[in-house]
């Protein structure tokens, strides 16, 4: 199609330059070299393939591509360090697994594929851009043997804006190298740019594809009230009644559904109400309402060296370490916790301690939903023991043990 | 294309006998003062095993690093490397005098002194259970015998490439050529095992606790490191001294460089690897080696290591231009030899200076008492060989290589 | 099998330089004979055959996938304690195979291995279409496909960044990064061959599209220039890329403190693996195409040899992998690190790891014999053992650790569902549609680059001649 255009009007389009074609490696490395020492250089040579080391037959100077990608790719370093510090340290800072916010081991991966990533795109792009390419018009392929420069033909071309360009001259040079015909070429009949109809498909695909985006600003900057539109029904529409809602089919009207008659939750059942409670009736019971072993005691002290030493110290004294980390701190809402060995604690029924225990007083927090009744039973056996241990007088102390310290 | 090579071999000659003297005395003067300086630490010589144990790790992954090299080059046939061959397979080959110099490591472990190797201690070995789980690997005699079979494995390959690539020199056809590219194969195999586990043996274990399935290509990767920037600086000197000057050219150098360059990132990359995994998963019975060289004076060799090892070399080389301009590529590969000395000094001595990184007059000298000893096994080696295999088929190629 | 192996076999002679084809040697009929595949009016009866299979594959693949996508993830076999199921390991074992095509353009270039000319641009496509399989797997497993752009740092309306820090981001970048800088790679080496296609081209539809691809490239010196240092450069940037990727994909289990995934060998070992099961796929696939569209004589046994040693040389470093491995779990003391190692052995998935050992260590070393290295059948059969095993590894190390880490009240046994098999099924046929779709379409040797090797580019005669004999 763009031949035959070509050939009409050939004679009516300004020349373009010489072209000649070679048999081999050899005859056109001699060639260019020639050409080269003959003064000229606008001109170039077309090969299927690479030809070592014809840039010194034609006194080519080294791309600059080398120096194009380095540039891209130590942008591409620092562009990624400094993304990752700012989300990771700065914008949206997050601890995860004890690494540092920005800790440069965790950060290298992703600056060297990014540093790959834009030298790549360097390398590629920058070769495109130095060699003017895409461009489907070229004066040369006006010549139909010019189609074999990609199979097995080798050409030279020297352009007409070369300074010492002369048609006779320039044709006569490039005769006397090769022995095929050289012939003349004219500049392309075709534009540049693309034809009207692909361009204005390329706009059409381009607005088109602008489309979805556009979509997605406006429902981002709009408001609505209605539910959003669910492609794929996955969790967030599941086949369930919420709470409080109706549902006709029971008796009631409601979706949720009461406990049955009897129904104990977990850890609720209470046979005993006054082991319970530590009350009979109204009144604190006086004495502890389970048997207490050596056993109880022990597990009394464990307990309460789990649940009551931060606050109230090993032994009872309020001198635990949060309350003495407290006082350090001057904390101002901080009330100190009570000595166990106070009078008005000791004097105390073994019912209020247990009450206590379970339901807390003043600032101290109720443990009745973290331990059962039998554990408050054997912290307040241990309590009692801790106070008695505390107010010790020698006569608490067995005969047999008295004689072993040598007192009365 | 053809030239007299063959009228004009280049040879040592009369310069071996000259330059071994000279290094056999700087071996032995500098092992005089190595020993007396290990003495007079009065720590029963654990400082000097240390020094010793960097400075044979030292030569020995050169020349396990030209080993690498040599079998590769036979392996895949390579034209391009003939020239510079022959320097790599003598420095292949040197690998008895540091099995020698090495051997009183082994009788010290043997004696049950456990001041480089701490399993040598049996006593202590069995009071710690981890230790326990793993005596019947870390047992005195058992380590004798692996390092003979290790060293001995290098020396039957090095001298047999040699003697072959020798053989090659006088033959009429290339029977020996066609032999070394038979039998590299299976050498690789030999040196690809050896060259693991002794790095386990030889210098993971001296911190027994600790273990890093990557510690053998490290190693492997230092030593091929070393070996290419060793074999920059032998061919520059071999120049310098009128060797080798036309055979040699930018060309090959540049291949060198390539390859040094390469071995730079490796190097990184495995350095990297190792680290960044051990860092991330934070587990104490490994981080506490890295911690050891993370705190107080160790930082700053660490930090040497980052930048001397990695980062400067790799700005220095990348350009095509650094390789090509002989100054620079010297520069960098006697750069490159001192950061391997560093890195085996920052993989070793950490177990003997808990206290900081103190490089002393020590680790000079059992560098140079090693590298002398070894130089001047170097030069016997070479002798009367030609320094290229001047009857390799493959000489022109190599000669009339060129990049692109 | 092959019409003259001889010729091809016995260019070990040390004074020549091995020949890299058969057959005429003259520009012009390797061009004619790439390009006939391509322009023929009709592709082989098989072709049709292979073509119809495939696609009826891939259409099952889309159909899983649409399933997956509207059920949910718990369609596989993904379920407590094995939350990494055949998803990764199928990730895994694509972006493995990936790994050959880069190295082939890549690191041959740069070590100067002619004989890659031959058939680097059919390993290029092999990893972009493994990409493609590779790539798909994540995407999917995210459960809410919709929501995947989050594993991207763009701006959204959480105001959340992802996590940098995370082994999975990385994986992210390094996977897209490969596959951008893969597709560059291709796309350039294939732009002087689609201006060959474009000038042979016979129709204005043909002339259009590869002339449209092929940028109006007319081999212009001063052209070739920059293409090649840009093709170096690319080379040079694909090589430590490479070995990043797999690198990358191995810290996702090395970072962490299971058993058998904390180890510190994994990046190099991974990296070795997947160059080896790319190679497979290479030889699996190259054996049966070259014989399809007659490019025996450009791909010759001595191509398929020296990928025999190639899968020889990297099975072997997977196997020094895998005893290394087993002996530093011993030697470590770790007791966990020790029961996991012995639990693969001898635990309920025995019969994975022992198929895992034959397949990657002992079947490549059949290799070492010249006989079956250089016969199709065997190393055909030896190939497909190879891409067995080493999907097999990732099986091996995914799920045997994770269904026996430390908490013996969690430990399971995983079970893949036909879901699971049916996709897995599935991305074959659609790394096969491509490539068979890839071999009608597209050259499928690099015709320029193969002209470089031929003695034709070689101003003095150097190629194959034996100026080194008259060295004395």
């Amino acid at each position: 199609m763009v031949e035959s255009v070509a050939i009409q009007n050939a004679s009516e389009r300004p020349l373009h330059g010489v072209l000649a074609e070679f048999d081999d490696v050899d005859s056109i490395s001699a060639a260019a070299r020639e050409v080269r020492d003959a003064g000229y250089t606008s001109f170039d040579v077309y090969s299927p393939f690479p030809i070592h080391g014809i840039e010194r037959h034609m006194g080519l100077r080294p791309t600059k591509l080398p120096w194009i990608v380095l540039v891209c790719g130590l942008s591409g370093t620092s562009l990624a360090l400094f993304f990752q510090w700012w989300t990771n340290a700065v914008d949206y800072p997050f601890t995860i697994s004890g690494k540092p916010l920005f800790g440069i081991p965790a950060n290298i991966p992703v600056t060297f594929e990014f540093t790959v990533l834009l030298s790549a795109f360097a390398a590629f792009f920058g070769m495109l851009i130095l060699n003017r390419l895409p461009e489907h018009h070229r004066p040369v392929f006006e010549s139909s043997r010019f189609r074999r420069a990609t199979d097995d033909g080798f050409f030279l071309a020297i352009e007409a804006d070369d300074p010492q360009f002369d048609a006779t001259k320039t044709r006569a040079l490039l005769q006397k190298l090769s022995r095929h015909p050289v012939e003349l070429y004219h500049d392309s009949g075709q534009s540049a740019a693309l034809p009207v109809w692909i361009r204005s498909a390329l706009v059409a695909a381009g607005a088109l594809a602008l489309l979805p985006l556009a979509a997605v600003v406006w429902a981002r900057a709009s408001d609505t009230t209605r539910p959003p539109i669910h492609i794929v029904q996955d969790m967030d529409s599941q086949q369930r009644f919420r709470a409080q809602v109706a549902n006709q089919v029971f008796a009631d009207g409601r979706a949720m559904r009461p406990d049955s008659i009897g129904t104990v939750a977990w850890g609720e059942l209470r046979t005993d109400a006054t082991v319970a409670s530590g009350k009979s009736g109204d009144a604190f019971l006086d004495t502890i309402p389970v048997p207490v072993t050596d056993a109880v005691i022990a597990r009394g002290r464990e307990r309460f060296a789990v649940y009551c030493t931060p606050c109230h110290g090993q032994s009872g004294y309020g001198d635990g370490l949060v309350a003495l980390r407290a006082a350090e701190l001057q904390e101002q809402t901080w009330v100190q916790p009570s000595s166990l060995h106070d009078p008005l604690v000791r004097t105390r029924t073994v019912g209020q301690i247990f009450d206590t225990i379970r339901n807390g007083v003043r600032t101290m927090p109720a443990y009745g939903r973290q331990m059962s009744a039998e554990d408050s039973w054997a912290i307040t056996a241990y309590v009692r023991a801790l106070q008695r241990s505390q107010n010790a007088t020698i006569n608490d102390v067995p005969a047999a043990e008295r004689a072993k310290l040598g007192v009365q | 294309m053809t030239h007299s090579l063959a009228q004009q071999t280049p040879k040592l000659g009369s310069r071996a006998s000259r330059w071994g003297a000279i290094a056999l005395v700087i071996g032995v003067v500098a092992l005089a003062a190595a020993a007396y300086l290990g003495w007079s630490k009065g720590d029963g010589f654990k400082r000097l095993q240390h020094a010793w144990l960097v400075a044979c790790a030292f030569y020995l992954s050169i020349s396990l690093g030209g080993l690498f090299f040599v079998i590769i080059q036979h392996l895949t046939r390579a034209g391009w490397s003939v020239v510079v061959r022959r320097v790599a397979e003598l420095v292949a080959a040197n690998t008895l005098v540091i099995a020698i110099l090495f051997a009183p490591l082994v009788v010290m472990v043997l004696r049950g002194d456990a001041s480089l190797y701490p399993w040598a201690d049996a006593e202590h070995v069995h009071a710690e259970p981890l230790l326990a789980a793993k005596a019947p690997w870390l047992d005195p005699r058992f380590f004798a015998l692996r390092c003979a079979v290790y060293f001995g494995t290098w020396w039957l390959i090095g001298r047999w490439l040699l003697k072959r690539s020798t053989e090659q020199d006088a033959a009429t056809g290339v029977e020996p050529t066609l032999a070394l590219e038979r039998r590299a194969a299976p050498a690789m195999v030999g040196f690809a095992l050896t060259i693991n586990f002794a790095a386990f043996d030889l210098l993971m274990s001296i911190v027994p606790t600790w273990y890093s399935t990557m510690f053998g290509v490290y190693i492997f990767a230092g030593s091929v490191m070393s070996f290419f920037a060793f074999s920059v600086v032998a061919l520059r000197f071999l120049q310098k001294n009128g060797l080798l000057d036309r055979e040699v050219n930018v060309e090959h150098y540049h291949d060198l460089g390539k390859f040094l360059f390469a071995f730079v990132f490796f190097w990184s990359y495995v350095a990297f690897s190792q680290f960044m995994l051990i860092w991330y998963a934070d587990i104490p019975e490994e981080t506490f080696w890295f911690k050891e060289r993370m705190e107080g004076s160790w930082a700053v060799v660490s930090t040497v290591l980052l930048f001397g090892h990695f980062v400067l070399p790799f700005a220095g080389l990348l350009s095509r231009h650094a390789k090509r301009r002989l100054g620079i590529l010297t520069f960098w590969a006697v750069w490159l030899l001192v950061m391997q000395a560093v890195d085996l000094f920052w993989l070793v001595m950490p177990s003997a200076e808990h206290g900081g990184a103190l490089v002393g007059a020590i680790d000079i000298a059992c560098l140079a008492a090693v590298g002398g000893i070894w130089a001047f096994a170097l030069t016997k080696l070479a002798g009367e060989r030609a320094l290229i295999p001047v009857n390799d088929p493959r000489l022109s190629q190599s000669l009339a290589f060129e990049n692109f | 099998m092959t019409a003259n192996p001889t010729s091809a076999l016995h260019l070990d002679e040390p004074y020549a330089r091995p020949i890299l084809i058969d057959g005429d040697r003259d520009l012009a009929s390797v061009t004619r004979r790439v390009c006939g595949v391509v322009e023929a009016p009709k592709p082989p009866r098989a072709w049709y055959i292979a073509i119809t299979i495939t696609s009826a594959m891939t259409v099952m693949l889309f159909a899983m996938v649409a399933y997956l996508i509207v059920t949910g993830v718990g369609v596989w076999g993904n379920n407590s304690p094995a939350f990494w199921g055949w998803d990764i390991v199928n990730f895994v074992f694509w972006v493995g195979i990936a790994h050959a095509g880069t190295l082939i353009s890549a690191i041959l270039f740069l070590l100067r291995q002619k004989w890659r000319t031959s058939i680097n641009r059919a390993a290029e496509a092999m990893t972009l279409f493994a990409v493609c399989c590779a790539g798909l797997y994540p995407s999917i497993h995210v459960g809410r496909v919709w929501l995947a752009y989050w594993l991207f740092p763009v701006p959204n309306q959480m105001q959340m960044w992802p996590n940098f820090r995370s082994p999975l981001l990385w994986d992210v970048f390094a996977v897209s990064t490969y596959a951008i800088v893969s597709l560059l790679f291709w796309y350039m080496g294939l732009v002087p061959d689609l201006a060959t296609l474009r000038d042979r081209a016979t129709t204005k539809l043909r002339k259009g599209l590869y002339g449209f691809f092929a940028l109006g490239w007319c081999g212009s010196a001063r052209h070739w220039q920059r293409y090649e240092r840009a093709y170096l450069i690319l080379a040079a940037l694909a090589t430590p890329l490479v070995l990043s990727v797999h690198s990358v994909v191995s810290f996702d289990f090395a970072v962490s403190q299971v058993p058998g995934w904390h180890t510190t060998i994994f990046p190099p070992y991974f990296v070795a693996g997947a160059i080896f099961s790319g190679f497979g796929m290479v030889v699996t696939t190259m054996v049966p195409a070259r014989e399809l569209f007659g490019l025996k004589e450009l791909v010759t046994l001595k191509h398929l040899e020296n990928m025999n040693k190639v899968i020889l040389a990297t099975g072997s470093m997977v196997g020094l992998a895998y005893a290394t491995e087993f002996f530093i779990a011993w030697y470590g003391g770790n007791p966990y690190e020790r029961f996991v190692f012995l639990n693969r052995a001898l635990g309920p998935y025995w019969w994975a790891y022992w198929l895992m050992v034959f397949c990657n260590v002992v079947a490549p070393q059949f290799l070492w014999f010249k006989k079956i290295r250089t016969s199709l059948w065997t190393m055909f059969v030896i190939s497909i053992f190879v891409n067995i095993g080493m999907w097999l590894e990732r099986f091996v190390i995914v799920v045997t650790s994770l269904t026996r880490d430390y908490l013996p009240t969690s430990w399971g046994y995983f079970k893949p569902t036909a879901v699971d098999v049916c996709t897995f099924a599935g991305t074959f046929g659609l790394f096969l549609t491509l490539f068979l779709l890839f071999c009608r379409f597209l050259p499928m040797v690099a015709i320029a680059e193969v002209k470089t090797v031929l003695p034709a580019a070689h101003p003095h005669g150097g190629h194959g001649s034996k100026e080194g004999a008259h060295h004395g």
